[in-house]
């Protein structure tokens, strides 16, 4: 066991009292052992990669390759264009209207999405009876297909007969246009990423929150910290990476959303997010261009496009997430602390 | 050291399995075509889209050819059955034995005919004057192959709710409607006026499948029969579109989603009192009132009329993909599905209208009642729908501006958000920026 915990370099300062003779020391069979526990590992990682390579890389590629040509869906490759596809996108107001959309939703989603998710965890983290039953209940959402989602979704933000609109009568307020205007039309594709997603990322963080030291939570509660306090002081420094990982996935996940904003306008056939783009996505967008205007070149650059807004906004994600998670981002007081007992530690 | 022999062994799987599933991803090609006709079981699959009615055929079909299995797929909507085309032409694979092409969008197929086989081989010219003569030729591409075997057209009559249509003081009987629409778009639309004075109601469901018709009704459409761009500076097209605004803005239009009206209940709730109908409506038009709670007191009925004379919306083909491993046993079902008499079968299970002469002449003679349409004798009126009728040619966008350069400003002008002038002018510059 403890051959692989030690890093592959460590295994070569095992012998480091004969370093110089060493490759004429070693037997034939030493030899394969030490390449053994060297390239095992490598081994062990490669159907990963090599998958990777299949299904992620190489369409990665391959979608760089169709973006820089003029190439209609039905007809293939045509001519070469360089990065023409890449100039007309970055003009084109359908391609800043999606990106509006996409961040819109996105904002609108993620972030009480995992307020949310945060909260719940918390909670099913106390005691409570019959726990399996609450854990499995906030997962149920999850399991429901995104398709029926959305055509329930669509269905109880029916403008004229939704469920919504008759629960906003019974208060006194009038039909709202769920489907007609921009912020309302978000609201509603984002409360269908909600429905289903907050679940899933509470469990996630309900996992972390679990490995969580209880003598953390008693020798604060000792020192007379409150429930606020301890949530914010303990639980949340304690699950940081969970954390991130959450919020990135959250990030790559809200960016690429597409079936919600493409199945809550039925009407239109072109995929285009309401009559006036209202909550076309980028993804949608993307989509209206390859399969219903048959540009793939185009589509193809859109796709990257977006991979690159996704990596820079997964970058600044984590980064935000990081600082906010540590509790570095106020006082600073704890980093101090913390580097002064490292200090004094050395 | 004790570890190194199992790791070897475990590292020795890791890449058996890695190179097995490159293998698997690979090997799913292969097997050669069997063309002959012989008695070895065969399965063939079919995607067709909305209301075909071919289930019992496809029943009948396998019980008279023991050694056939139909697996059949069914898209709901066309524009849905497009996108699956599409995408599987793009890719290469997955289309099935037979596919459902719908008129709208036969001229992008058309610039693909080399990816379909020509049904020449598999004696599709015999059958030529079996159907209406342009349905053949519309099948038939540049280079003379034939790609697709006819199977309904789309002349178009005029549903009406008969109730509504009492309530407003007109006259709801089938003839005396037809007599009191028959006219042009204009004398259509001031029917409507009237109708909208009376009731305060909508006259028809949205403005989008009006549109479809006027336009589907010229001799050439979107596109000259040549194939040239022409909307921008189409003075009859504009004019066209004019009457339709104005009608618009006098709360003519009920605003409506396409393919949702509320779930069917604007069908049944008196939300609007036209609708038109190519043959392949009815079914549509059934359903969405049965789905929103109606039946056949609700009073829809089907009047021999429409507005500015003959005109055809849709229409299918069955072709057979070169990609399919049994084109002879494909080729023979397609051609089997669209015999006159199974025209006529299918008409029966779903409205659709027959593209073979002789079909037509039977429907034509014998005029059985439809009970979901007040008894409306529905073949007997769309046989006289159709005389006239010639499709017109539809180009390689023809779908795109349809749906995404006249959909969203129409929309607009439905909920009153635009003028006609303004919607024009959007639907130029979307022209431009999606087609253009």
């Amino acid at each position: 066991m403890t051959s692989t915990l030690t890093p592959p370099t460590g295994t070569g300062s095992d012998g480091d009292d004969g370093r110089p003779p060493r490759a004429s020391r070693l037997t034939w069979r030493q030899r394969i052992s030490i390449f053994d526990v060297k390239a095992s590992p490598y081994a062990y990682v490669a159907p990963f990669f090599l998958l990777f390579g299949l299904v992620g890389l190489f369409p990665l590629a391959y979608t760089f390759w169709v973006s820089l040509f003029d190439w209609d869906l039905l007809k293939g490759q045509g001519d070469f264009v360089g990065m023409e596809n890449f100039w007309a996108i970055l003009n084109d107001r359908f391609f800043w209207n999606s990106i509006r959309n996409t961040i819109s939703i996105f904002l609108l989603s993620a972030i009480p999405q995992l307020a949310m998710a945060l909260l719940l965890a918390y909670l099913l983290d106390q005691g409570l009876r019959a726990k399996t039953f609450w854990r499995m209940s906030i997962l149920l959402p999850y399991v429901v297909t995104p398709v029926a989602v959305a055509i329930i979704f669509s269905s109880v933000f029916n403008e004229a007969d939704g469920l919504v609109n008759n629960l906003l009568n019974l208060v006194g307020i009038p039909d709202q246009q769920w489907k007609h205007d921009t912020f309302l039309s978000h609201i509603a594709i984002a409360s269908m990423v909600n429905w289903r997603w907050t679940g899933y990322n509470t469990l996630i963080l309900l996992a972390a929150m679990q490995a969580v030291p209880r003598d953390l939570y008693e020798s604060a509660a000792i020192d007379g910290a409150g429930a606020a306090r301890r949530f914010f002081s303990v639980t949340i420094p304690s699950i940081r990476p969970t954390l991130i990982f959450v919020v990135i996935t959250a990030t790559i996940g809200g960016l690429q959303i597409f079936t919600e904003p493409r199945l809550f306008d039925v009407s239109n056939a072109g995929g285009i997010g309401g009559a006036d783009r209202q909550f076309q996505t980028t993804v949608l967008f993307m989509w209206e261009l390859a399969f219903f205007r048959r540009d793939f070149g185009e589509a193809s650059a859109v796709a990257w496009l977006l991979f690159l807004l996704i990596v820079a906004f997964g970058l600044v994600n984590f980064l935000l997430s990081r600082r906010v998670a540590t509790g570095d981002a106020r006082g600073g007081r704890r980093a101090a602390r913390r580097a002064a007992r490292k200090g004094a530690d050395a | 050291m004790k570890l190194s022999r199992h790791t070897k062994v475990a590292a020795a799987l890791a890449g058996a399995a890695s190179v097995a599933l490159l293998a698997s991803a690979c090997s799913s090609d292969g097997g050669g075509t069997d063309e002959a006709a012989s008695d070895e079981p065969i399965t063939l699959t079919i995607t067709t889209f909305g209301t075909f009615g071919y289930d019992d055929l496809y029943e009948q079909y396998m019980e008279e050819n023991p050694n056939i299995t139909i697996e059949a797929t069914n898209i709901d909507t066309g524009g849905n059955a497009r996108t699956d085309a599409f995408t599987k032409i793009a890719a290469g694979s997955g289309l099935s034995d037979i596919v459902a092409i719908e008129e709208g969008w036969l001229g992008s197929i058309m610039e693909v005919s080399d990816t379909f086989v020509d049904l020449r081989d598999f004696g599709i010219e015999d059958r030529s004057g079996d159907w209406v003569d342009w349905k053949y030729a519309q099948a038939t591409d540049a280079d003379g192959r034939v790609i697709g075997y006819g199977t309904d057209i789309g002349p178009e009559g005029l549903c009406y709710n008969g109730a509504l249509f009492e309530e407003a003081g007109l006259p709801s009987d089938r003839a005396e409607v037809a007599e009191l629409i028959d006219g042009d778009w204009e004398h259509f639309f001031d029917v409507g006026r009237d109708y909208q004075e009376a009731t305060g109601k909508a006259w028809y469901d949205h403005s989008g499948f009006v549109w479809n018709a006027m336009v589907n009704q010229l001799d050439e459409g979107y596109y000259t029969a040549d194939g040239e761009l022409n909307v921008e500076g189409n003075a009859e097209l504009q004019e066209r579109f004019e009457l339709l605004g104005s009608a618009t803005e006098d709360g003519l239009s009920a605003a409506q989603a396409a393919w949702d009206w509320n779930g069917g209940k604007s069908f049944v709730d008196g939300t609007f009192a036209t609708f038109v109908c190519p043959g392949w409506m009815l079914g549509v038009v059934q359903g969405n009132t049965e789905a929103g709670g109606g039946d056949a007191t609700t009073g829809w009925d089907f009047a021999d009329v429409f507005p500015g004379g003959a005109a055809n919306w849709g229409g299918a083909f069955l072709a057979v993909p070169e990609t399919s491993e049994h084109q002879a046993a494909a080729a023979a079902l397609a051609d089997w599905l669209t015999q006159p008499e199974q025209q006529v079968a299918q008409f029966e299970a779903a409205g659709t209208f027959p593209s073979t002469v002789a079909a037509q002449d039977e429907l034509a003679s014998n005029p059985t009642p439809n009970e979901f349409f007040n008894d409306a004798p529905v073949g007997e009126i769309l046989a006289g729908r159709s005389v006239g009728v010639v499709a017109q040619f539809k180009g390689p966008d023809d779908s795109v501006i349809q749906e995404n350069v006249f959909g969203p400003p129409l929309q607009k002008l439905d909920r009153g958000e635009v003028s006609t002038q303004e919607a024009w002018d959007e639907a130029i510059v979307l022209l431009n920026e999606l087609v253009g």
